[in-house]
This record gives structure tokens, sequence and C-alpha cells, in this order.
């Protein structure tokens, strides 16, 4: 009997299996205070992605990212988006408007069939797209996510900019107002800053044409660093603690990188085709060679330089010699080159790329020299204020100097696999803003000696293929 | 475009693996798991076709024949560093089992059979758990089937060696960052051959000393089953299926253990386990189609380990003999390269059980082991993911043995 109690009390305590639990993470605020949580920024804080403004882009920006993670540190209330109410969204190319892009399959001028970006919804009309774009959200502020598209940091000091920008006359508060204006209506007592990209982003996209660097020098509203100063000031008005993220260097960004520099390739087979190219050529060098220049224009069996434009060549006035060249490995080809001109159109071949697509190294040069005095300038602002820096461009630098992994995802800088950036080759997809959003975390936990938890990574999407 | 989108995607370049928890299980006779897992320097009859063939050359009985199976109900839990995010496993129950039989040829011969599982687990994370690249979830099975010789060189001397041969089988599912529900899922099944030799020293009429080799198995996995789920657009240059090749080891053993009979009814035994993990060093998968994209090797850079046990059994009446042990298992993993895929912590436990003998010849082994969760922090460096774990197992055990 005795045994019969003490068989029947192991088989119980057989089935008792005590759960393991853990309770390691204490959130903690530290020295920051954030009940109020605004962020100022550019298309990257609005949540702008794949070409376009769009709904569940701006829900999972790293900043929509951060404000829920602030809740278990104290934040308080709705974080409040301008939201576009569309999920195909709207963006800009050009004087167009655009939705989004995704990847799908497109076919190109030799009828080969490949996964690319496409756009989602080629049926939305202009208009629908204008009234999209332009019906005003103001009435459901005051909105906690500053961030607008296509803004410098100079702009966002600028009374009147919703008239110039329609991404921040959808929801500003008077015609008259300037972003920072904005803030009064919140009051935040903890802020983000990540500005200045647009500031050098115009001149590269422009292939250096079309808009300029904003100089580091000169009044708030035109130079850099005045204007940088008195929109971090705007903001410590009633913020006593914030975060500031300097930018990425372009030489990171897949816009400015997947399309190699030498991209036409010949086989042995080929060399009567060179040949003709060659003695196409042949008067181009002579006349280099007669006025004394070092440029030549050469084909040979391998990879092949582009032959693009470059207004800046010196050659003498009057010399009947185009200003055209072979590209250097240091030059860049822009992701916004139209592909079949360059695999059916002859570009870079027998035409000249036009200087809007390629970057040349002066031009290179003039936006490394801005994006290192900016960054110079915010690092400097940050230390000033007591605010938490973030080295947005080291990770940057090292997702495209070999990779960086976060819970087994490998984030590069390569176009649509690299997992950071979006088919725009240019914004965030999810999983980039919440990597992101890890980053600002650790920056701001380190300054204030809080204990802000962070995301997990596979919580988020990459690019999502067909 | 397409080229370079696909040859950067599918560098499956980490841990496509494998079975868990210093994946040895121990649990190989219920009156040894009642006595912390040592068997070594003990002459419990048949179960040491396990522990140490050399102790069945000084069976006393006739034929020995015992059956029995553990089920180890255990639950990892995780918290992910420097975030709020915690799972935990939902495992279902793993159970060991073995048979054994031994008889007497003559005097000097004894031969066995045994059938064992000292090799298994399973753990299955939530599918969308924080380390779903990592792995979501894996089952292990191995069984080895072993005859067995022993031979009493002396009174005091037994020798004993069993060929093993061992199948197993093995199945993993591990997600992938193409979408939210890609992933791959691997299955396959190895075989191969091993060996377990003994000696048993009766050095004097209290004191046996043991020392038993079981040598490494190497499971090869040969033409398993890969199923890819991926977005459409891939299959086109990933075939959803695919066929794989892996191999795991089974790792060499070496105890030492002794046993010293205090009195008519105290018997105590200490063992020493040395498990030669280190020849867990990475983990190799290659693919039949597209192994230039597929294929990986994935680092463990295991450590050989080794657990001290102890033991103590007494015979209450000739109705009842209870039991009591314990041990330390410290983890064979690397801080750095430790993955979900298998949470083997430093563990210790403690067991009991006991044998009720009904009728002369019978008797019905009951065993119980609890181990004590230790929590640490880890991490598997070439995914950058790491975390708190902590575990838990209990592993009651119920077994019959019949001798004559």
């Amino acid at each position: 009997m005795k045994y019969r109690i003490l068989f029947i009390a192991l088989v119980f305590i057989g089935f008792w299996s005590c759960k393991p639990e853990l309770n390691e993470f204490e959130a903690k605020k530290g020295s920051a205070d954030f009940t109020t949580f605004v962020a100022g920024g550019n298309s990257l804080t609005a949540g702008f992605t794949d070409g376009a403004l769009y709904k569940s882009a701006q829900e999972q920006s790293y900043v929509a990212i951060l404000a829920k993670q602030f809740e278990s540190v104290g934040r308080q209330g709705a974080f409040n988006i301008p939201m576009i109410n569309s999920e195909d969204g709207v963006g800009t190319r050009g004087p167009a408007l655009v939705t989004k892009m995704k990847m799908g399959f497109s076919t190109d001028c030799n009828g080969n069939t490949s996964l690319a970006p496409v756009m989602a919804n080629p049926a939305v009309s202009q208009a629908e797209l204008f009234q999209l774009l332009t019906t005003s959200v103001a009435a459901t502020g005051p909105f906690h996510n500053l961030g607008v598209p296509g803004a410098k940091v100079t702009h966002l000091l600028a009374p009147g900019y919703g008239q110039l920008n329609p991404f921040y006359g959808r929801f500003m508060s008077s015609p008259t107002s300037s972003v920072v204006q904005e803030l009064a209506a919140t009051q935040p007592s903890f802020f983000t800053l990540w500005i200045g990209n647009n500031d050098v982003l115009g001149y590269a996209i422009g292939g250096g044409l079309g808009d300029v660097i904003t100089p580091v020098e000169g009044a708030p509203g035109q130079g850099f660093a005045a204007s940088y100063e008195a929109v971090v000031a705007s903001f410590k008005q009633t913020a006593t603690a914030g975060a500031v993220a300097n930018i990425p260097d372009i030489t990171s960004i897949p816009y400015f990188r997947t399309v190699p520099y030498n991209p036409v390739v010949f086989a042995e087979k080929d060399s009567l085709l060179i040949n003709f190219i060659n003695s196409q050529y042949a008067a181009y060098n002579a006349g280099m060679q007669s006025v004394g220049l070092p440029y030549r224009i050469n084909f040979a069996v391998g990879a092949n330089a582009l032959v693009i434009e470059d207004n800046s060549m010196p050659i003498p006035e009057g010399v009947p010699i185009p200003k055209i060249r072979q590209m250097t490995n240091e030059e860049l080809v822009l992701l916004s080159i139209p592909q079949d001109s360059l695999k059916c159109g002859g570009w870079g071949v027998a035409k000249a790329v036009p200087d809007q697509f390629i970057l040349t190294q002066g031009e290179v040069a003039n936006i490394k020299t801005a994006v290192s005095a900016f960054n110079q300038v915010i690092a400097y602002t940050a230390q000033t204020h007591n605010l938490a820096l973030v080295d947005v461009n080291a990770f940057m630098q090292q997702a495209a100097t070999g990779g960086v992994k976060f819970d087994g995802v490998t984030f590069t800088a390569n176009f649509v696999t690299g997992n950071i950036f979006s088919t725009d080759g240019i914004h965030l997809t999810p999983q980039g803003n919440a990597v992101v959003a890890n980053y600002f975390i650790d920056a701001i936990n380190a300054k204030y000696n809080a204990s802000v938890p962070k995301v997990v990574i596979t919580d988020f999407s990459a690019v999502i293929l067909p | 475009m397409k080229k370079t989108l696909l040859s950067i995607m599918f560098i499956l370049g980490s841990s496509l693996m494998l079975w868990a928890g210093g994946y040895q299980v121990r649990l190989q006779g219920n009156k040894n798991t009642g006595m912390g897992l040592t068997g070594v320097g003990l002459n419990l009859g048949s179960s040491s076709v396990f522990f140490n063939p050399g102790a069945l050359a000084m069976m006393q009985q006739k034929a020995d024949f015992s059956l029995g199976a553990s089920m180890i109900l255990s639950n990892v839990a995780f918290e992910k560093s420097g975030t709020d995010y915690r799972s935990e496993t939902e495992s279902k129950p793993g159970t060991p089992f073995y048979a054994y039989g031994a008889g007497k040829i003559n005097d000097r011969w004894t031969v066995g059979l045994g059938v064992y599982t000292p090799f298994g687990s399973s753990t299955t994370w939530p599918d969308d758990w924080a380390g779903k690249l990592l792995i979501k979830n894996i089952s292990l099975q191995a069984i080895f089937f072993q005859p067995t010789v022993a031979f009493k060189v002396t009174d005091k001397i037994g020798i004993g060696a069993g060929f093993v041969y061992a199948t197993g089988k093995v199945s993993i599912e591990r997600g992938l960052n193409y979408s939210p529900t890609s992933q791959v899922a691997l299955e396959g099944s190895a075989g191969n051959i091993g060996f377990n030799a003994g000696v048993y020293f009766q050095a004097t009429e209290k004191l046996a000393i043991g020392v038993d080799y079981r040598s490494k198995v190497m499971m090869e996995v040969s033409g398993g089953t890969a199923t890819f789920t991926l977005p459409e657009s891939l299959y086109n240059t990933l075939p959803e299926k695919n066929e794989f090749d892996a191999e795991l080891p089974l790792p060499a053993n070496l105890d030492i253990g002794l046993s010293f009979k205090a009195s008519e009814k105290l018997t105590l035994a200490l063992e020493l386990n040395w498990v030669m993990w280190s020849a867990y060093d990475s983990l190799k998968f290659t693919f039949k189609e597209k192994g230039e994209l597929l294929n990986s090797s994935n680092p463990r850079k295991y450590k050989d380990n080794f657990i001290p046990r102890i033991g103590a059994s007494y015979l209450v009446n000739d109705k009842l003999c209870v039991r009591l042990g314990g041990y330390y298992d410290p983890t064979p993993t690397d801080e750095e390269y430790f993955t979900p895929e298998t949470v083997s912590l430093n563990t210790a436990a403690f067991t009991f059980g006991l044998s009720y003998m009904p009728v002369k010849n019978l008797s019905i082994d009951i065993s119980y082991l609890q181990t004590i969760g230790l929590q640490s922090e880890r991490s598997y460096k070439p995914d950058q993911f790491s975390g708190y774990y902590k575990t838990s197992a209990s592993i009651p055990g119920l077994g019959i043995s019949y001798q004559f």
C-alpha cells in the first residue's frame, strides 16, 4: 500500500514539469524623458519607401518603431502620423506622380524577362494621385512624425515651405508655417532628427546637375551648419533629450552602386565589332592627341567602361571634339539610367551616356566632401546639445564593405537583396527601418543610461518578392 | 540583375542545423538512471550491454532481460538580449527506450543484445519566433543495435565488447529571409557502425572498477530531401525539391567508474564520463542542385566535456530497493557558437528511483530525473543572435527486468 502511494506520487511528479522563466530585461528611461516624442527628418523619417509614401510603410518607419518601443519607458498618448490613406501611395518621378513600386517581372528590349521593380498599380490616374498627395490631413494633427519627403535641413526652417512641397503641404497647420513651427502644438520632451541627406542627395540624384549641395557656411535657412543648429534649437525649446543621426555616404547606397561603370562586355568572337567601334573613335583619339589631352576611347575583349558626356572636360574653345570620354572606376552610374538604352540603344558605346545619369570623379568628390562636412556638423551639434549621436554612416559603410548580420539576416548595400534598401535603392525596407531603430536605441541607451528595449529584426520584412 | 539577386540571396551563410542538448541521452537503464546515470562500475544485469560489456561477464544470473523507457519533459525559455522579447519551446516529450537481453553460455562466456537510444532530441520553437532564421524545429532519433560478447578472464576480471549498428532519422525546419513564410525543411536518415568495449575488475569483495569506451559513430545523411518554401518567382532558380548530404558525429565516450558495497544493503557508485564532443566542430551541408549557392559550413566548435556522477542504492528489504544520485554536465558548446537548435547549458541534476520486486526474479524499476535550471546569456556569433536561455527537464522513467 505504502509503495503504491509512493508510485502514484512519483508518476505525478513526472508529469509536473516546471516551466523555466526568464525576466532579465528591465525597461528604464534613465535620464531622458520620453513622455512626448516628436521626430523630425526627411523621407526616411516619413516612412517613404519603394518610391512613394504609403500607409504600411509609414506605420513601419524607424520613428514609428521607436515610438512603440518608448512606450515601456514612459511615452504617453498616440504617436500621430500624417497618414496617406492608400497602400499604393504616392511619389514623384520627375514631373509625374507615381504609386509605389514592388518587385515584379519586366521584359527588356532583348525579350528577356527578369525580376525587377515595377509600378505597384499603374492604373491609378495622375488626378487620383494628385488628390492623394494634396488632400490636407491637417485636421487630424498635431503630428509627432514631422518627416517631410524631399526636405533639406534648410527647408525645415522655411515659412510657407508647404506651398512648395506638397508632402509638407498636406499636413501643414497653416500656409505660412515652417516645419519647426509645428513643434509648438506638441511640445516634445524627447526628439529624434535625421536630416541632411537631401542637402547632398538632390545634387547626387541629378547626376550633379539641377540641384546644388547646401553650403556648410551661411545664415540659418541657407548654410548647413547654422540651419542644423537652428533646427536642433527649435526641438530643444521643450525637449530635454534627443538623438540625431548622421548621413550615409552615397557610395553605400544602392542607387549609386548597382550599375557598374564597365558593363559593356565583349568576347573574343566580337573582334570585328570591337574593331568597328574603335574605328569610329579613331578621329576622337587623334583629335585628343593633337590638343595634348590624355583622353582616349578604346574598346577591347572583356569589360569596358561606358562612354559618357562630361561638360567639364578642358577641351580648348573652337576645337571640334565632343566632350565625351570613358568612365573611370571612381565614377558612379545612377540607378535611374534607362536599362533598355544601355542594352539596346547603344548607350555607353555608340552614344555617350547623358551627364545626368553619371556622377563624375569631381562630382563624387564634391559629395564626399559635403557628407563629411555635414557629419562633422551633426556630431558637433550632438555634442554641444548633449544629444545621442546615431552613426548610421558607420553602419551603412560596414554593410557596404562586407555586410552586417542581425538575428540571422545579412544586411548589405546591395540593391533589393541587401535587405536594407527598398525597390527605389535609396529608402529603407521595414527590416532596414528596424535595424536603424535599434541603432537609435543603442545610442539613446548609452547616452541617457536608459534601457529602451530593442526590436526583433525578423518581426519585419525585407523586399517582398512575387 | 536576376543573377546577382539570386546569387546573393541564396548563400545560406549560417546554421542549418541539428539536434539539441548536447544531444547525448544516457537514460539507458532505469536502475542506472536512479543512481545518477552511473553504470560502468556497476553490475546491474543486462543494462551492462550499454554501460560496460565487461561487467556482463560477471553477471550472477543465468539470464537477464530488461526493458524500459523514459519520458523527457523539457522546456527552454529564451529572452533576446537587449529586448523584452521572450519565447519558449513547444517541445513534445522525447521517449528514449532500451531493451537488453543477456545470457550465460557457460561459466566464462556471456552473450547479449541491446537495442537502445543513446542520442536524440527534439526542439520546437514557435514558427515566427525571433530565431526562426537559425532554427524553427529539429528532431533527431538514433537507435543503436548492439550484439555483445563478454568473457570472464579470471574470477575478478571481465571483458566484453559489442558491435554497434546505428540508424537514425533527422528532420529540421529553418526560416529563410525571402518572405515571412519562406523556409527549408530537411529530412534524412543515416546509418553507420561503431563499437562498445569495456573491462570490469572486481578489485575486492566490496570494490569494483570499470572502464568503458564507446566509439564515435559518424551519422552520414546521404540524399536527404530538402523542400524549399519560397516566393514563386525564386523557384526558377532554386528548385523546390532538392537533395542534401550532411554528417553529424555521435561522439565517443570514455567512462571510468567504481562501485563500493558499503554494507550488505548500501552500494555507492562514482563515475567520470569523458565525452569527446570536440568531434563536432562544424556542420556542413552539401546540396545536389545549386550547391554553389546553398552549400554551407556552420561552425559549432564543441569541446570535450567531463561529467562527474555519483549514485547510491539501498536495499530496504527483499521487495524494495531505493536509489539516489546526481551529476553535473558542463556544456560542450562554445559561448559564441551557441545555437538555439542545441540548447545545451551547464546542467546539474538529481535523480532518484526504486525497484519493486513483487515476486522473485521480477523487478519493476522506476526512476525520476530533475535538472536544476541554470541560465546563461549565449550568442551565435555568425548570425549575431544572442539571448538568455534557461532550461528545465523532468524525466520520469519506467522499466521492468526479469532474471533467472
